[in-house]
């Protein structure tokens, strides 16, 4: 609306957009002819069919003088020449050589506006170059052709009120039918929607009133109006009319009113009366009843299955016309079906009107990005699921793609019909995200919507059963990845309790679904796309429902590691979504190593938001396009298939701090010391680089004080860090089996605890009794046992155990500084020979390649834990192996 | 025990034929119902043409049948002796169907025919000898495979032997007859062929030649895997293969995770019983970990406790369970006593690597057994400079010796290996230097 206004106080930019409009006008000059051409296909005469192109072309012209449109005019004005040119010899016989006195008034319009515009220097002035060119020109050659007509143009300029002749009254009909038309476009949407008229009509009202604020100036207009589509153009026009015809105007609405009412009834008598195919209909006076609507049938005529199939062919066929008016086209079926219903036409006849009046519910939405109105939505659904209904009980019909429109077969069975039931409803399925991402999901209008989501469900089972029966492989996995994605991201609780045997074996649960319908797509899919959807989904599904190692081998299996990236970006997401839920499951399973694996490449970025499509984030460095937006929306998860991201960073940093802070304590002094995970070494640094540290109030800042805390192994204030009030309600409460999960959490914490405890503090103990560390940390004594016997044969931890007294012995052997800086030396000559051969390696193929490279680290283990473990008779075998290759 | 009894798992990767001494086995241990057991063995041979055998099972099977019972089963028995005539009908048909048969018969052509290595040269020989011709490989085939059905398997081996000597490895035969002369190798239990044919079939399959589909590939791995089973414990070299061929060729230990984890024990037992490849556990300790959902029995524990968790007693609770495991087990049944004396070293490796001091009680009891054996075992393994300790008689500890590498001895252990390896590096590269300039343009590979 800003241009709006700035078109009103300032005229340079006026122009600016007076050439916008320019570029936009070709697309509606070539709808109006369009149109006119396509709503009525009846055999005219030839005298009809002039005059009406003539009339039509006057109009055009009319409208291009509302918008000072010059070139368009020109052009136009050359068409109507030449078509007067082609109605000669008709005008001469009927008109018995006269000019049509409609065609002069036009003559001597245009002759009086162009002169107008003439003198108006100031205007000429101002219009783009390409107008003020069309206008001379056309100036030049109207003036030449208007010689022609002079005789006429002087009689007519005499009494110009002359009564208007039939011609005259047939263009202004056709001309007031049109806009009749487009009334009842607008209108029709008033009542439907209430808020979204409302805002329209606010716009309208707009226009209209800028037309009143300045006057003649038209451009104004004729600009604000081209900011909005194209039923507001039309609204906007329209209104500007009402003001410029004035009274004579004032007079057609009430006429327009009546008509509508006239339709409107004309519609409940389902339009009994037969006027004769539904040609344009003269109007006598102001009050005439048009109806302007074809009629379903004649009276007496036969309602058969052809008669009522041509019929519904003639309704399709304007479907897709700029012009047609959606909402009758859909009542108009409607109709047709309560007729074919009446005669009982059987079900073939009626699955067919039902398939036509779903797509052009579908067609209803003019905006392809834009959702659906809600009542339409509602009817949608109901539709689809009546037909899927009478799809599923007429077992002897085929509705498929592959059968050709004229092979269909109503008559006998079995019946064929042309349709595909896959694809409307993989379009109602779009439809319905859309219309959910459009909610605000913290309303009631979201939930209500969110109902809708087991209609859905059931019609896609509906499909799924019908394609059982009559589909191809390929519809079937296709109907069986919509019913996956409509699966994998729900939780049922069943499947955990029959895993703890409350429920009994035999009743299916959704993981059993998942599995069926999944190894289905496995086996006979041919896309991969499927099946990589499918995997991920069913992967998904094993890690919401705790199958860890079942998603864990499936994920593995898979190999989408190393090709994920080639993929599209749904598909992209999907798995984003599946490597997050599967971390979450890593987690519960107390696989703290693999949930830090999974999640850590979600986070790093700090753009989990945007890769789960959550939610777009503000980019910095550059703006997106609008385009790119509109995508990224598009791609977006609805609300209530999102992953809680604070749960998920939550898992996150608590399994960072598990394995972060032992590894810390272990390598304090170690020169080679290397960073797990950087985020949370982020948030450490920053709590730390506080002057003042208050008490935690975030969950963040609840993870730092825990991992603060367990440096200095401190369990019991890192485990109330973890697990209080706060953070229950805020990230535990979130999982299904919250207290096993805080169990869990409450061990590990107690253990990597001790281990940070003792690599902190083991230089200055001599030796520590295990009962007292079991003690200290309320661990069992087996546990300790156990985590320091690993922590020494790992060579973590520099000590032995005394079995009788059951004590740590430490084994002191501090190094010297020019010692431990020789040590450093050694591992660093030490790497470097290592990179030396890899190299080798490398440049000779691989020979080698026997899992030596990969593990690189191990060997390093190997060597430091000595004997049997020893790196020497491997390097020996190498070395053989080596000899034996040359 | 019997819930630790893989057979029937193992069954379904076998032939029947191998699936019977396998039988036989648990007949002898007893387990199983005794009844039960014939009743499958019965079952199993009942596509077989092995009738006499049928027989006699089925004679065990109803010993009290007398005399006048026999109509009711003697209708059976009739069946089967009816059939015993159609067979050897069918075999002797078979037999006389080419004359090439009875040059095969003929020991001295035989002889003189294995020892020419070139198929082409074969042909000829034979067909100066007895009208060979390529057609009658089919005919050869059938009757290998009759005489397999029929429990002769020696014959059927050297048919088979014949038919790969001639034929090439592209000939639509190839793998069935193959596996065909596995079967036979192992049931006449001639090891060395066996091992011959295996390494042959995994050659061919890992090829990929006559199979494309990958699925069928991994059916073929799993057979090789379970098939290879009777000979990897039974050969001398078998030890050592088993843990090349199950834990190192990638395709093999997928095929064991995917298809068959149940293998992990016997993986696992020959780790153990391998001294020399200790190396290996830490990978098979990873691999059992993965695993564990899907398959654990008292051997995998047994490491899993041992090398995972540490916790001593309960790797003496399964090394006791171990032991009845092995003694029921058709293919382990020869190592309990190796296995045993095994993991026991190993777990008093751990306990050492770990303990600075050890009372002998304790040790004793951990290794399951009596105090004064154990300390002898003990003084045994220092005697033989296994080990640096020494017993302290009085308090009945065993002291580690050995005090914690200082740092000249650290440095040393780090540097010790790598002038070695750089000289090594140094000559290869110079090698290639020298072979370079000789011969530059026979160097393409670099």
């Amino acid at each position: 609306m800003s241009r709006f206004f700035a078109t009103g106080s300032d005229s340079e930019s006026d122009t600016s957009i007076e050439e916008e409009q320019v570029q936009r006008a070709p697309a509606a000059a070539f709808t109006f002819s369009d149109d006119e051409e396509e709503t009525k296909r009846v055999v005219r005469s030839t005298k009809e069919k002039r005059y009406e192109e003539i009339t039509n072309l006057i109009k055009l012209i009319r409208n291009y003088k509302k918008i000072k449109d010059m070139s368009f005019m020109l052009s136009t004005f050359e068409d109507l020449m030449k078509a007067y040119q082609k109605a000669l010899p008709v005008i001469s016989k009927e008109e018995s050589g006269q000019t049509p006195r409609f065609y002069v008034r036009c003559l001597v319009e245009m002759e009086d506006f162009i002169n107008e515009v003439w003198e108006d220097r100031q205007g000429r002035k101002n219009m783009s170059k390409n107008n003020s060119k069309s206008l001379t020109s056309l100036r030049q050659k109207l003036r030449k052709y208007n010689k022609d007509f002079e005789e006429d143009i002087t009689r007519f300029r005499e009494n110009p009120d002359e009564e208007d002749d039939e011609e005259e009254d047939k263009a202004d009909e056709a001309d007031s039918e049109d806009d009749d038309n487009r009334i009842a476009d607008f209108r029709k949407q008033e009542p439907s929607a209430p808020d979204d008229s409302k805002f329209k009509k606010g716009i309208d009202d707009d226009a209209s009133d800028s037309d009143l604020d300045w006057g003649s100036d038209s451009d104004n207009d004729s600009s604000s109006s081209s900011d909005d589509d194209k039923p507001q153009h039309v609204g906007a026009d329209y209104f500007r009319k009402t003001q410029k015809d004035g009274g004579d105007d004032e007079q057609k609405q009430i006429r327009k009113e009546h008509r509508k009412d006239r339709k409107d009834k004309d519609r409940k008598k389902k339009r009994e009366e037969d006027d004769g195919e539904g040609e344009w209909e003269t109007v006598k006076g102001g009050v005439a009843i048009p109806s302007e609507k074809p009629k379903m049938f004649a009276k007496d005529a036969e309602i058969n299955t052809v008669a009522v199939l041509k019929k519904l062919g003639e309704i399709v066929a304007a479907r897709g016309k700029k012009r047609t008016d959606r909402k009758e086209q859909i009542e108009l079926l409607h109709e047709l079906q309560c007729i074919a219903e009446t005669h009982n036409l059987g079900a073939p006849v009626s699955i067919k009107i039902k398939f036509s009046i779903v797509s052009s519910i579908f067609d209803y939405s003019p905006n392809v990005s834009d959702p659906m109105k809600p009542e339409y939505w509602t009817k949608l659904l109901e539709r689809i699921t009546e037909m899927l209904d009478m799809l599923l009980n007429a077992t002897d019909l085929i509705i498929a793609d592959s059968i050709p429109e004229d092979e269909e077969e109503y008559e006998k069975p079995e019946y064929k019909l042309h349709g595909c039931v896959l694809t409307l409803v993989e379009r109602l399925d779009e439809e319905f995200t859309k219309i959910l991402k459009e909610c605000d999901p913290h309303s009631n209008k979201y939930v209500e919507r969110l109902k809708d989501e087991k209609l859905v469900s059931s019609i896609i089972d509906k499909v799924q059963e019908y394609l059982e029966r009559k589909g191809t492989v390929s519809e079937l996995c296709r109907i069986y990845l919509r019913k996956i994605e409509h699966l994998y991201y729900k939780f049922d609780p069943s499947v955990l309790k029959q895993k703890e045997g409350q429920v009994a074996s035999d009743v299916i649960t959704s993981v059993q679904v998942m599995e069926k319908l999944c190894k289905y797509v496995y086996a006979y899919d041919e896309t991969d796309r499927l099946r990589t959807r499918a995997i991920l989904s069913h992967i998904y599904h094993h890690a919401l429902h705790d199958n860890w190692f079942q998603a864990r081998d499936l994920m593995l299996m898979s190999h989408l590691q190393e090709t994920i990236q080639h993929s599209d970006p749904a598909t992209q997401i999907l798995y984003n979504r599946t490597i997050a839920h599967l971390g979450l499951c890593a987690f519960r399973h107390a696989n703290i190593k693999d949930a830090h694996g999974c999640l850590l490449d979600l986070m790093m970025t700090g753009k989990v938001k945007e890769l789960l499509a959550q939610g777009l984030l503000p980019q910095r460095q550059h703006e997106r396009s609008l385009e790119q937006e509109k995508i990224e929306k598009q791609r977006q998860m609805p609300f209530h298939m999102h992953i809680n991201l604070e749960l998920l960073e939550c898992v996150y940093l608590v399994s960072a701090m598990l394995i972060e802070i032992p590894y810390m304590a272990a390598h304090e002094f170690d020169a080679r010391r290397r960073m797990i995970s950087k985020t949370f070494y982020q948030q450490l640094r920053s709590s730390e680089r506080q002057s003042l540290v208050g008490p935690p109030e975030s969950m963040r800042e609840h993870v730092v004080a825990a991992s603060k805390a367990m440096r200095n192994g401190n369990w019991t204030a890192c485990n109330n860090f973890i697990i209080n009030e706060k953070m229950n309600a805020k990230v535990w409460d979130l999982f299904y089996q919250a207290n096993k999960v805080r169990e869990m959490l409450t061990k590990l914490i107690k253990e990597e605890s001790l281990r940070t405890y003792l690599f902190t503090y083991s230089h200055v103990y001599d030796s520590i009794s295990m009962p007292t560390l079991a003690d200290m940390f309320q661990l069992k004594k087996l546990i300790v046992y156990s985590t320091i016997s690993k922590m020494i044969i790992n060579e973590e931890l520099m000590a032995s155990l005394d079995d009788p007294t059951e004590t740590v012995v430490m084994h002191r052997s501090e190094p010297s500084r020019l010692q431990s800086l020789a040590l450093q030396l050694t591992d660093k000559v030490n790497n470097f020979v290592d990179s030396n051969e890899r190299i080798f390696e490398m440049k000779q193929g691989n020979f080698f390649s026997r899992g030596n490279q990969g593990n690189f680290r191990d060997r390093q283990n190997y060597n430091r834990q000595g004997q049997d473990w020893g790196r020497q008779r491997r390097d020996r075998e190498r070395n053989r192996e080596d000899n034996r290759n040359y | 025990m019997a819930k630790f009894d893989l057979t029937c798992r193992i069954g379904q990767y076998l032939d029947r034929h191998l699936v019977l001494p396998q039988l036989e086995f648990l007949n002898a241990n007893k387990i199983f119902d005794e009844k039960d057991l014939l009743q499958a063995k019965l079952d199993t041979l009942s596509t077989t043409n092995m009738v006499d055998y049928a027989i006699d099972v089925k004679e065990q099977l109803h010993p009290d049948t007398t005399k006048p019972q026999i109509n009711m089963d003697g209708n059976d028995l009739n069946e089967l002796r009816n059939k015993r005539v159609l067979i050897l009908e069918e075999l002797k048909r078979l037999q006389d169907a080419d004359k090439i048969f009875g040059v095969l018969e003929n020991d001295e052509v035989m002889k003189k025919m294995e020892s020419m290595r070139d198929s082409k040269a074969l042909i000829k020989f034979l067909a100066d000898l007895a009208d060979f011709r390529i057609e009658m490989m089919e005919d050869i085939v059938r009757l290998a495979k009759y005489r397999y059905e029929c429990g002769n398997y020696t014959t059927s081996s050297s048919y088979s032997y014949f038919y790969m000597l001639v034929m090439p490895p592209s000939d639509k035969n190839y793998l069935n007859v193959s596996w065909g002369k596995l079967a036979s190798e192992i049931l006449t239990q001639e090891w060395d062929t066996a091992l011959e044919d295996i390494n042959k079939l995994r050659e061919y399959i890992d090829s990929n030649v006559g199979i494309g589909n990958p699925l069928q590939i991994l059916q073929q791995r799993t057979w090789l895997i379970h098939w290879s089973l009777f000979v990897f414990f039974n050969h001398i070299k078998g030890r050592d293969m088993i843990i090349d061929m199950f834990l190192y060729r990638p395709h093999y230990l997928n095929a064991i995770q995917t298809m068959c984890p149940h293998i992990l024990r016997y993986l696992a037992a020959a780790v153990i019983v391998n001294r020399s490849r200790r190396a290996a556990l830490k990978d098979l300790v990873k691999v059992i970990q993965q695993e564990s959902y899907t398959y654990r029995d008292p051997i995998t524990e047994f490491l899993e406790h041992l090398y995972v968790n540490f916790d001593f007693d309960g790797a003496r609770q399964k090394l006791q369970e171990c032991q009845t495991v092995l003694c029921n087990d058709f293919f382990l049944i020869a190592l309990p006593n190796e296995f045993v004396e095994n993991a026991r070293l190993m777990i008093f490796e751990t306990f050492c690597r770990i303990h600075q001091c050890i009372s002998i009680q304790m040790l004793a009891e951990k290794l399951n057994m009596e105090v004064d054996i154990a300390e002898c075992w003990i003084v045994n393994l220092i005697r033989n400079a296994r080990l640096d300790a020494k017993i302290d008689s009085k308090l009945g500890h065993i002291v580690m010796g050995g005090q914690p590498a200082s740092p000249y001895q650290q440095l040393i252990e780090k540097i010790e290996t790598l002038s070695v390896r750089s000289e090594a590096l140094e000559n290869l590269i110079e090698r290639k230097v020298k072979a370079k300039n000789q011969d530059p343009i026979s160097i393409v590979w670099n």
